[in-house]
C-alpha cells in the first residue's frame, strides 16, 4: 500500500512492510534514513570503517526492533536513538571511560563555538572528528543531540560530573582547533 | 546563534554502496535463522511440555502414595487384628463345646442351644489352619443327639462318641470343614479300626 498521489510509501507502510520482511520496503527504509544516520555514525566513530560497521549494525537493529516502535515520538527520532546507542555500544567495546576530576561546565564559554557557524557543515564535522573519542561522545550527545548530563552519565557509565568535565574539555580543545585553523588560513593568505 | 548544531543534526552523508549489500545479506541470513529457530523452539516447547507433564505425574503419584501408605497399613493391621480375634474366639468356643460334649453333656446342650438361639444358627469350629468353620444346625442337632438321653439314637451316639475320641486324640483342633468331612473322617477311622 502506498500513499495516494505518488509511489513513495508512507512511514506506516514502510514500518509494516519491514515487519513483514518485505525486502523492497527494507531497501526503501534504508534509502530514506541511511545518509542521515551515516552522519551520526561518522560523528561518533573514530574512523569510516567503524562508522560503516555501526551503520550496518544499527539498521539490522532497526529492522529487528520495528515491532517495538510504539509511535509515541517521531520515527526518525526513534531510529536516530538506535544509531546513537549502537555507536556508544561500539565505542564502549573499544574504549573505557574513566571518571575524571570535575570542573565547572561554564569555565569554557559557549561563545567560543560560534566560530563553527561560519564554517561549512562538512568542515565542522571534520573538526569534531579531531576530538578524542571521550570528548567527542559527550560533545555530540550534549551539544548536537541535546542529551542531559544525567542521560549521558547513564548511557556512558560515568558520573554526571565526569560528563560535564568531558564537555568542558571538549569545548576547550575545539576552541584551540578553531583558533589554529584560523591562524593557518591567515598565514596561507 | 550556533546554527552548526542544526546543520550538523540534519546533515546527510551518503554511505558506501556495499553497506546495503551487507545489510541485505544479513537480513536474508536472519530469515533462514528465524525459520530454523522457530521450528527448533516449537520442538523444544512440545518436548519441554511433555517432560514437565511426566515429572508432574511422577511427583504427584509419589505424593499421593506417601499419603496413602499409612492409611493402608493401618487398615491391614486392623483387619489382621480382627481376623486373629475371630479365630481366637472361634477356637475358644470350639474348645468349650468339645469339652462340654465330652465331659458335661448337659452344659453342651446349653451352649449349643444358646448358640443356636442366637441369630447365628450355626456353630463355629476351627480348621487345621485355625480358620473358623461353620457347622449347620443339622450337624449341631446330630451332636446334641450324642447325648444318650435326647433323643435316643444309639447309632448316631456311638458314631459321635467315636469322632469325639478321634478329635480329642488329635493335637490340633477339629479338621473338618463340613459335614461330609466329618462323615469321611468317621468312615476312615472305622476302616482303620
Amino acid at each position: 500500500m502506498t500513499a495516494p498521489g505518488n509511489h513513495i510509501p508512507s512511514e506506516n507502510d514502510l514500518i509494516k512492510g519491514c515487519i513483514e520482511g518485505d525486502a523492497q520496503m527494507q531497501r526503501l527504509l534504508y534509502q530514506r534514513f541511511s545518509a542521515m544516520m551515516y552522519t551520526v555514525c561518522l560523528r561518533y566513530s573514530e574512523n569510516t570503517d567503524d562508522a560503516n560497521d555501526v551503520l550496518q549494525e544499527g539498521f539490522i537493529k532497526v529492522y529487528k526492533s520495528l515491532s517495538k516502535f510504539r509511535r509515541e515520538g517521531s520515527f526518525e527520532g526513534w531510529v536516530r536513538r538506535i544509531f546513537i546507542n549502537t555507536s556508544i555500544e561500539h565505542y564502549r567495546k573499544k574504549v573505557k571511560l574513566y571518571n575524571v576530576t570535575e570542573v565547572q561546565e561554564n569555565t569554557i564559554e559557549d561563545d567560543s563555538l560560534d566560530a563553527l557557524d561560519s564554517l561549512a557543515t562538512k568542515d565542522v564535522l571534520n573538526i569534531i572528528n579531531e576530538l578524542s573519542p571521550g570528548y567527542k561522545q559527550v560533545f555530540n550527545m550534549h551539544v548536537i543531540e541535546g542529551y542531559s548530563h544525567k542521560e549521558i552519565a547513564e548511557l556512558l557509565g560515568i558520573t554526571e560530573g565526569t560528563s560535564k568535565s568531558q564537555l568542558a574539555r571538549a569545548k576547550s580543545v575545539l576552541k584551540k582547533i578553531i583558533e589554529t585553523r584560523a591562524q593557518n588560513s591567515k598565514r596561507s593568505r | 546563534m550556533q546554527n552548526f548544531k542544526n546543520k550538523l543534526y540534519h546533515y546527510e552523508t551518503p554511505p558506501p554502496e556495499d553497506v546495503w549489500k551487507h545489510i541485505a545479506e544479513e537480513l536474508q541470513h536472519e530469515k533462514v535463522i528465524n525459520l530454523y529457530t522457530r521450528r527448533k523452539s516449537k520442538f523444544l516447547f512440545y518436548g519441554a511440555t511433555a517432560a514437565a507433564s511426566v515429572v508432574i505425574i511422577f511427583v504427584g503419584s509419589l505424593f499421593f502414595k506417601k499419603n496413602k501408605e499409612p492409611h493402608t497399613i493401618a487398615n491391614t493391621e486392623t483387619k489382621h487384628e480382627l481376623l486373629a480375634q475371630k479365630v481366637k474366639d472361634s477356637i475358644n468356643l470350639n474348645q468349650k463345646i468339645l469339652e462340654s460334649i465330652i465331659h458335661n453333656p448337659q452344659e453342651k446342650k446349653e451352649i449349643i442351644s444358646k448358640d443356636l438361639s442366637k441369630t447365628k444358627k450355626y456353630l463355629t469350629v476351627a480348621n487345621p489352619e485355625g480358620q473358623p468353620v461353620k457347622i449347620s444346625p443339622k450337624v449341631a442337632t446330630l451332636i446334641i443327639s450324642a447325648d444318650h438321653e435326647f433323643p435316643p439314637k444309639p447309632v448316631w451316639s456311638k458314631k459321635i462318641d467315636k469322632w469325639q475320641k478321634i478329635m480329642l486324640a488329635s493335637t490340633i483342633s477339629p479338621t473338618s470343614v463340613s459335614l461330609i468331612d466329618l462323615v469321611q473322617l468317621a468312615a476312615n477311622s472305622e476302616n482303620v479300626e
